[in-house]
């Protein structure tokens, strides 16, 4: 996907995030990225990795520092915590030469903010993790298996907060499917 | 008798004495690593900075020196909290913290062990698919390799090797625990990785060039294994390598050393475009456009077999490459025609892009050559361990981490001979050439 037309989903997904009450830190965009890439498969072009807190993208940490250096982002230092990340005017800019794109991506990026968007780390952690491990297990493992491999990837995760994230996830990708059918 | 020496000493201009023992010195004689003495750190850039002339070898020698030196402070017992021994529990276990500290020793030493030839100008050569990451990869699970590790004490796991080697963004097929994320930064990582500080030093020292230096023995002092502040405040956040208070200002300047060496150095658009046409020369003189992934074959090129190809080359037109390698022996290189600007990236942030192309369209593409970089990593984001315990966010506590500026190049170059006709052309068709078009215009 061209550079700027990504900038301009990612910008788009900021906001939406914003709106419906996130905090906007790195991890919030890298999980709401994640979901909008591989659930409902608009072509961000992110290698995913499991890392220390669930799927996480180098590229998409490097392709936000260039977003810090053309201006249609900015860091807002948040006592004590980390920074939230915030679009600027420029974006508008980018996201008016490309609003035929965002048109076309505007219910699936409303959807995972609206899922994910009122969400602290820890719960955005299981629950994407929750995700990657359903997508990457065959079709038929049933929850129990995919808790169990949750708590095997991710130690600290309890059973009982992996079920509930299995179980969460489950329901998100019922839900996704109806998106998708209705924007396809 | 004489009694045979277990440990060596090298004599280094910045870190004055690296020392090894005998294991060790056993990866610094294998073929794949004394290869390093034939390979530039800086590629070309001896062209423009005279003093560039130093080798992988040697700063693969500073980063195992302070790679060491940190994971020495991070384990000590004084510099760990409760919690994060809680975490890891592998701190508590002397003969684990030794295999550890060999394996980051030798993970350090080898991590640039598949560059090639001219380092990073060189990079693109290789089969899709391929870096030099995945070369690193290759030659550390060699057989070679492989027989220095198992003759080790304790023997050393390959795996190991390679995930602090190259970091968890190269190392995609496998599983990080925290400690080993923890130490794979101490090599690679964003914040405080030792291979960029020890380039920062090495190459500042050689080229002669100031900016470089930060108080790195302050900074490796007040290193410590945190956890990230996170918005959850129910929640601890990921381990990873901070900070205390005392180490702000030495962070600040590591952060403001990358930031000069970048702009002034790294990104010097002589230097660029030198690598630009040493790329061009190299995919005519290589035949099928790459090197090889062969080990041997790869371990068999260096520097030295390609300048004296380069030389040769210049010298004669029919050989390969000619035109590219004349422009760099004979210092004809193509002249920078644009640079970004803030003013021209508020309206379009690939400007850099549509001036290439309109360009190209009206003078020919050979007679240009575009080079855009922007700087890598995430922001300077680490925790800081305040006097009265409490963890913070660097961005929370410094003024100076917020505001270094992000390294972004984007250059044009043009051949000497329609310069002159290109920069008229360019002055005035500049505005509507860079502004941008909606996407229905391009794409329809």
């Amino acid at each position: 996907m061209d550079r700027l037309k990504r900038a301009a989903l990612i910008t788009r997904l900021l906001q939406k995030l914003r709106e419906k009450g996130s905090w906007c830190g790195e991890t919030h965009v890298q999980k709401a990225a994640f979901f909008l890439q591989n659930l409902m498969r608009v072509p961000l072009g992110f290698d995913f990795i499991l890392y220390k807190h669930g799927p996480f993208s180098f590229d998409l940490r490097d392709e936000l520092t260039s977003m810090r250096a053309d201006g249609l982002v900015r860091l807002v230092p948040q006592w004590p915590y980390g920074p939230s990340i915030l679009t600027t005017d420029l974006a508008k800019n980018i996201q008016d030469i490309y609003s035929k794109t965002l048109k076309q991506y505007e219910s699936r990026i409303t959807f995972v903010a609206e899922k994910l968007g009122g969400k602290g780390v820890a719960e955005l952690e299981r629950l994407a993790t929750a995700l990657y491990v359903t997508q990457e297990q065959d079709e038929i493992s049933s929850s129990h298996e995919r808790v169990k491999t949750l708590t095997t990837i991710k130690p600290h995760i309890s059973t009982e907060q992996a079920a509930i994230a299995i179980e969460e996830i489950d329901r998100i990708i019922e839900e996704s499917q109806r998106i998708l059918a209705g924007s396809d | 008798m004489t009694v045979p020496k277990q440990f060596h000493e090298i004599r280094d201009p910045i870190h004055v004495f690296i020392r090894l023992d005998n294991h060790e010195r056993n990866v610094l004689d294998s073929r794949p690593f004394q290869r390093l003495r034939h390979v530039h750190q800086l590629a070309l850039t001896y062209l423009v900075y005279p003093g560039a002339t130093h080798k992988r070898f040697e700063h693969s020698l500073g980063v195992m020196e302070l790679a060491t030196r940190v994971f020495d402070v991070i384990t000590n017992p004084n510099n760990i909290s409760g919690g994060v021994l809680d975490q890891l529990g592998v701190l508590r276990d002397n003969q684990e913290l030794l295999y550890w500290r060999r394996v980051l020793r030798m993970a350090a030493l080898c991590h640039d062990i598949g560059h090639l030839p001219f380092s990073h100008a060189s990079e693109d050569l290789l089969p899709d698919g391929w870096d030099h990451e995945k070369i690193t990869q290759e030659i550390i699970t060699s057989d070679e390799m492989k027989q220095i590790w198992e003759n080790m004490t304790p023997p050393l796991r390959v795996e190991d090797i390679i995930k602090l080697a190259v970091g968890p963004k190269k190392a995609k097929n496998f599983h990080f625990s925290d400690w080993e994320a923890i130490l794979a930064e101490i090599i690679v990582g964003d914040a405080f990785g030792v291979d960029r500080m020890d380039y920062l030093l090495r190459d500042s020292h050689h080229l002669g060039v100031a900016y470089g230096k930060f108080d790195h023995y302050r900074l490796i002092d007040t290193l410590r294994i945190l956890p990230t502040q996170t918005s959850d405040e129910k929640e601890a956040g990921e381990l990873t390598l901070g900070v205390d208070e005392g180490g702000i200002q030495s962070s600040e300047a590591l952060m403001v050393a990358r930031y000069f060496m970048y702009s002034q150095v790294y990104f010097h658009p002589i230097r660029r475009i030198y690598d630009i046409h040493l790329r061009d020369f190299l995919k005519d003189w290589l035949g099928n456009g790459v090197f090889s992934t062969d080990i041997d074959q790869f371990l068999s090129v260096t520097d030295n077999e390609i300048t004296v190809a380069l030389r040769t080359a210049a010298l004669d037109p029919t050989k390969p490459g000619h035109p590219h390698a004349q422009r760099i022996v004979g210092r004809k290189h193509f002249k920078l025609l644009y640079k970004r600007n803030p003013n021209d990236v508020a309206i379009n942030p690939e400007a850099g892009q549509a001036v290439f192309n309109a360009l190209s369209q009206q003078f020919g593409a050979d007679f240009f050559r575009r080079d855009r970089y922007s700087q890598k990593g995430g922001a300077p984001d680490f925790p800081v361990l305040m006097w009265d315990g409490r963890i913070v966010s660097s961005l929370a506590v410094s003024e100076v981490l917020n505001n270094v500026p992000i390294v972004s190049v984007d250059y044009v170059f043009a051949d000497r001979e329609v310069y002159e006709k290109a920069e008229k052309w360019l002055l005035q068709n500049r505005e509507t050439i860079i502004t941008p078009q909606k996407e229905e215009a391009i794409n329809g």
